[in-house]
């Protein structure tokens, strides 16, 4: 009798195990489905094939569920699931910041099964050394939560290249359920971060970290998100011992060498320069490498004193050498202008224009990317200039507006082979942008004739009006749904 | 305007691989005394190597073929003896090695003239008589000691296409090329191509994509050599230096009020400098040239054959002239060139036998930026893939002779925090705008030199800097250090 009751505790035994290891956890976690449809970079008046993601998200309070903005960069349609699978509602986005890779959704109407759980609170920030729960669901809606405990804290660039933002680097064991790795992490029972990527040879998670999403949180409340402020300088490194000696750093001094600073940027309107040496920011002083030392965090890449520990409209002291000396600026914090190039396309629609076969859009650095993985040396090289010396284009320019292709019609007769030339003016009015090129086109031509001038051979280009209209009539009615797409501009 | 890139998709016939053997028996075509002054070519090169220009370079060498047509006169390829230090003869039917020399050679079209010291062995040889351009379809049979044996191979194929190509031994040029369906092998390179006893080209390169394709250079581009080395030296082709556009299209054409009869072609581009710099401009139409109507595409039709406009040049040596028609702002204008070499476009041609040149200072290691460099450093700097790109085109030559980069910086406790700047193209020393080697040069090693050396780079994240006393001082340590023999190569 007795080998009869040892299974059956076992068993027991087991059941107990299974259970969550807070019950609130489980309670605000919920399924973020999406269908994602981008445009085509080269032919921006159709959508690459749709694709779906899966992903995990937080309940809030108010009826708001955080997620990362990779579930909805692009999104035609959203929806949130319930755990097991049985309910759903249509969500919108509230907020979203592609940088910071957060995303704030709500649902759409009645909120359904969402009235059923209970919303988690957002954990104050976390240091080395604590642990934190880590969230995913099973198919049949149970959850599973690893454990882990907080490595370091880390700048990393999660979504949208070359943006950094604070992250914890956790040490977990983790099993890979179906989901995408959008994972909300708890600790001690309250909402502390997103799980971004998990590397399972080191068994290394990302997760973005509370500070961010308490910011973010902080700056959506108004319902007019601004998003995180920038400096907008570009810079390198002082380790070099001669550099030092050139810059006159004293010793004891690290700093920065500032090589750039952006027209629109707060560093410019507070009279930073290039040549000067950035020593600290809001009397942290940041090393020859670029770190400075948080009082709980450890060492912390500097654009954390910028974005991530201060908003918008705050004012930061900022201490800098110049030619030797130091001079305190005051600099009133902006978030980061508009760049010449947009670094991503999420959320947008491209624009572009189509005139008699001649397709026009505006460069971005998503169009450069799609020339293939080698892109940063096969794209064409009067577009990669840009990229690399934006200042030298940036007069009379909002946007680079670039006749990427030719489409052969009864217009575009010996130009079939022109492409990717930067457009510098049209009917001798220069090209600010997109919506320029389409007014400067509106217009009635000298002798009926547009002109079109780019900066490659011939570079010089006319097309005929009125057969340019019949042309632009047929496109019409052979399939293309739109022979432009554009915005306005003050 | 024939300035860009070619991917190397041509195979120079002088490398060794494997290769098909005919019977001679099987081409009687040729009677057996052209067979006679057909002569293996043997070579020992040393080819310096570019990221250590100071050092000896590799020794190789290779098989080719040669062909007498005078009197102590050989042709052959320049692949076949470009970069020997050593050229050795060989006659049919015999062992005897006979040092050679080479007295011509023309890198762009890929043709040499070789002399052997003792000309006595072969003074009973016939001289090769040259033909003329062979016609489509017909039989011709390629001569020479491809791979696979040591005696004489004779190849048969038909002439398959007559065409404009590129040129692969210089990377730079194209020029007309007849093209056989015969498998031309390594080691045929630099041997004649016969029909009915006359010679027809040179056999020259072949195809890595395709089977039995064998390109020969015909007789217009042979003569054209042998006539432009008559005065003894070697002049090089000419070009006019503009580019052009098609004007096909009606609005085009309207707008430069020319008439829908498909003819002139718009100048685009006139490379600065150049023979036409200043006589023609963009924006011109170009109507005819030496008389020959130019189309809208850019093409004239000598004698019924229908050609690009830039053949007629092509034929052209050194001091010819040129004469053009063209409208500017609808007047019609006369114009004469004179022609002459364009030696600023040479580099994106592969260089060989020249010693390369470099300055290295305190471990720095500054090189001009051409054809040979860029093929060993595949560099990937923007800036310096710009101002390459756009060194003819952009007119960057005329300010800047030589675009230097710094291509190597030494280990040295000095050096050792200079990471990144590799690669790039150095715009200033000292404040000053360097435009050559040689200027950069006397710049490092003035005297009086300011406190610090700065060295600042095209888009270069921040400049180089180091005490000038501390980079004197380095200097000779760094040269003896990693096995420098001589500071620089100017020219």
């Amino acid at each position: 009798m007795k080998l009869h009751f040892l299974p059956a505790f076992a068993l027991t035994f087991l059941t107990v195990l299974s259970i969550p290891v807070s019950a609130a956890i489980e309670d605000s976690v919920l399924r973020v489905n999406s269908t994602l449809q981008s445009y085509s970079p080269s032919q921006p008046w159709e959508k690459t094939s749709p694709q779906k993601l899966r992903g995990l998200g937080a309940l809030l309070s108010g009826n708001r569920v955080l997620t990362t903005a990779q579930m909805v960069a692009d999104q035609i349609y959203l929806e949130l699931e319930s755990a097991d699978s049985t309910q759903s509602v249509p969500a919108k986005v509230i907020a979203v910041d592609y940088d910071a890779n957060l995303a704030l959704l709500a649902p759409i109407g009645e909120s359904g099964f969402l009235s059923k759980m209970v919303p988690a609170e957002v954990s104050p920030p976390s240091k080395p050394g604590d642990s934190v729960d880590i969230v995913q669901l099973e198919d049949n809606g149970s959850s599973q939560t690893t454990s882990g405990s907080i490595r370091s804290l880390e700048l990393l660039s999660t979504f949208v290249s070359g943006r950094y933002f604070l992250c914890y680097e956790v040490k977990a064991s983790m099993q890979t359920e179906g989901n995408s790795f959008t994972l909300p992490a708890y600790r001690d029972g309250k909402f502390c971060g997103l799980l971004t990527s998990y590397n399972s040879k080191d068994q290394i998670c990302d997760i973005l970290s509370s500070d961010i999403i308490s910011a973010f949180l902080k700056d959506a409340e108004d319902g007019e998100y601004q998003g995180f402020p920038s400096m907008g300088v570009g810079f390198t490194t002082t380790e070099d011992p001669n550099f030092r000696k050139w810059l006159q750093i004293p010793a004891d001094q690290g700093g920065l060498y500032i090589n750039r600073v952006l027209p629109t940027s707060s560093a410019n309107a507070a009279g930073m320069t290039k040549g000067d040496v950035l020593l600290s920011i809001g009397g942290h002083p940041i090393d020859r490498k670029g770190y400075f030392q948080h009082p709980d965090y450890g060492p912390l890449y500097w654009t954390h004193l910028v974005k991530g520990s201060r908003k918008v409209g705050e004012n930061v002291e900022v201490e800098v050498l110049r030619e030797g000396k130091i001079k305190n600026l005051d600099l009133l914090l902006r978030k980061s202008g508009e760049r010449l190039l947009a670094s991503h396309l999420y959320g947008q629609a491209p624009p572009f224009l189509i005139k008699g076969g001649l397709v026009f859009q505006e460069l971005s650095l998503p169009y450069l990317k799609a020339f293939g993985k080698d892109w940063a040396t096969r794209a064409p090289m009067n577009l990669l200039e840009i990229l690399s010396n934006p200042e030298d284009f940036e007069e009379g320019r909002r946007r680079v507006v670039v006749l990427t292709r030719v489409i052969p019609t009864q217009a575009t007769i010996g130009y079939e082979r022109m492409s990717n030339q930067v457009v510098e003016s049209v009917n001798g009015q220069p090209v600010r942008g997109l919506p320029e090129l389409e007014k400067a086109l509106a217009q009635t031509p000298e002798n009926g004739l547009h002109k079109i001038e780019t900066d490659d051979i011939p570079y010089r280009i006319y097309l005929d009006q009125i057969l340019t209209e019949s042309v632009d009539q047929q496109f019409k009615t052979s399939g293309l749904p739109s022979l432009s797409r554009s915005y306005s501009v003050e | 305007m024939r300035f860009f890139l070619l991917p190397a998709l041509l195979v120079i016939l002088i490398l060794p691989s494997l290769g098909q053997f005919l019977d001679p028996a099987a081409a009687p075509a040729a009677p057996v005394t052209v067979y006679d002054s057909v002569v293996r070519i043997e070579v020992s090169t040393q080819t310096l190597d570019y990221r250590t220009p100071w050092n000896s370079g590799r020794f190789s060498g290779g098989i080719g073929t040669g062909f007498l047509i005078g009197q102590n006169r050989f042709l052959t390829n320049a692949h076949v003896v470009s970069d020997a230090r050593r050229v050795l003869i060989t006659k049919r039917g015999s062992s005897q090695k006979h040092p050679a020399r080479v007295i011509h050679i023309a890198h762009d079209c890929d043709l040499a003239l070789l002399e052997v010291e003792q000309f006595a062995p072969f003074s009973q040889l016939p001289h090769l008589e040259f033909g003329g351009m062979p016609k489509l379809e017909s039989e011709v049979s390629a001569i020479g000691y491809p791979v696979g044996g040591d005696r004489l191979s004779v190849t048969r194929g038909v002439v398959s296409r007559i065409d404009f190509r590129p040129y692969s031994h210089s990377r730079a040029d194209s020029h007309l090329v007849i093209q056989i369906d015969a498998a031309i092998n390594p080691g045929n390179s630099g041997g004649p191509v016969v029909q009915d006893g006359k010679v027809m080209g040179v056999a020259f390169q072949g195809l890595t994509q395709a089977d039995n394709t064998g390109y020969i250079i015909p007789m217009p581009v042979v003569s054209r050599f042998l006539k432009d080395v008559e005065d003894g030296e070697y002049d090089h082709y000419v070009d006019i230096g503009v580019s052009t556009f098609p004007l096909f299209n009606p609005a085009m054409r309207k707008a430069y009020q020319l008439e829908a009869d498909g003819k002139g072609v718009l100048v685009t581009r006139v490379v600065p400098e150049s023979q036409c710099d200043g006589v023609l401009e963009r924006g011109d139409i170009l109507l005819s040239i030496d008389g020959h109507g130019i189309d809208s595409a850019g093409n004239i039709n000598v004698g019924g054959e229908f050609l690009d406009m830039n053949e007629v040049v092509e034929r052209k040596f050194a001091g010819d002239e040129v004469a053009f028609t063209f409208l500017r702002t609808g007047k019609k204008k006369d114009a004469k060139v004179t022609l002459k070499a364009f030696a600023a476009s040479r580099i994106y041609a592969m260089k060989y036998g020249v010693t390369p040149r470099f300055s290295v200072y305190s471990g720095l290691v500054f090189q001009p930026l051409d054809f040979n460099l860029f093929a060993t450093y595949k560099f990937e700097n923007r800036n310096l893939r710009k101002l390459y790109e756009e060194y003819i085109s952009e007119g960057v030559f005329e300010k800047r002779k030589d675009i230097v980069v710094l291509t190597r910086v030494e280990s040295d406790q000095l050096t050792s925090h200079l990471s990144g700047f590799t690669g790039m193209v150095v715009e200033k020393v000292n404040d000053v705008e360097i435009v050559s080697l040689k200027q950069l040069h006397d710049i490092l090693h003035q005297k009086n030199a300011p406190e610090f050396l700065k060295i600042e780079f095209d888009g270069g994240s921040r400049p180089l800097v180091i005490p000038s006393v501390d980079a004197a001082k380095a200097h000779p340590r760094i040269m003896a250090q990693v096995g420098i023999s001589r500071e620089a190569q100017l020219d």
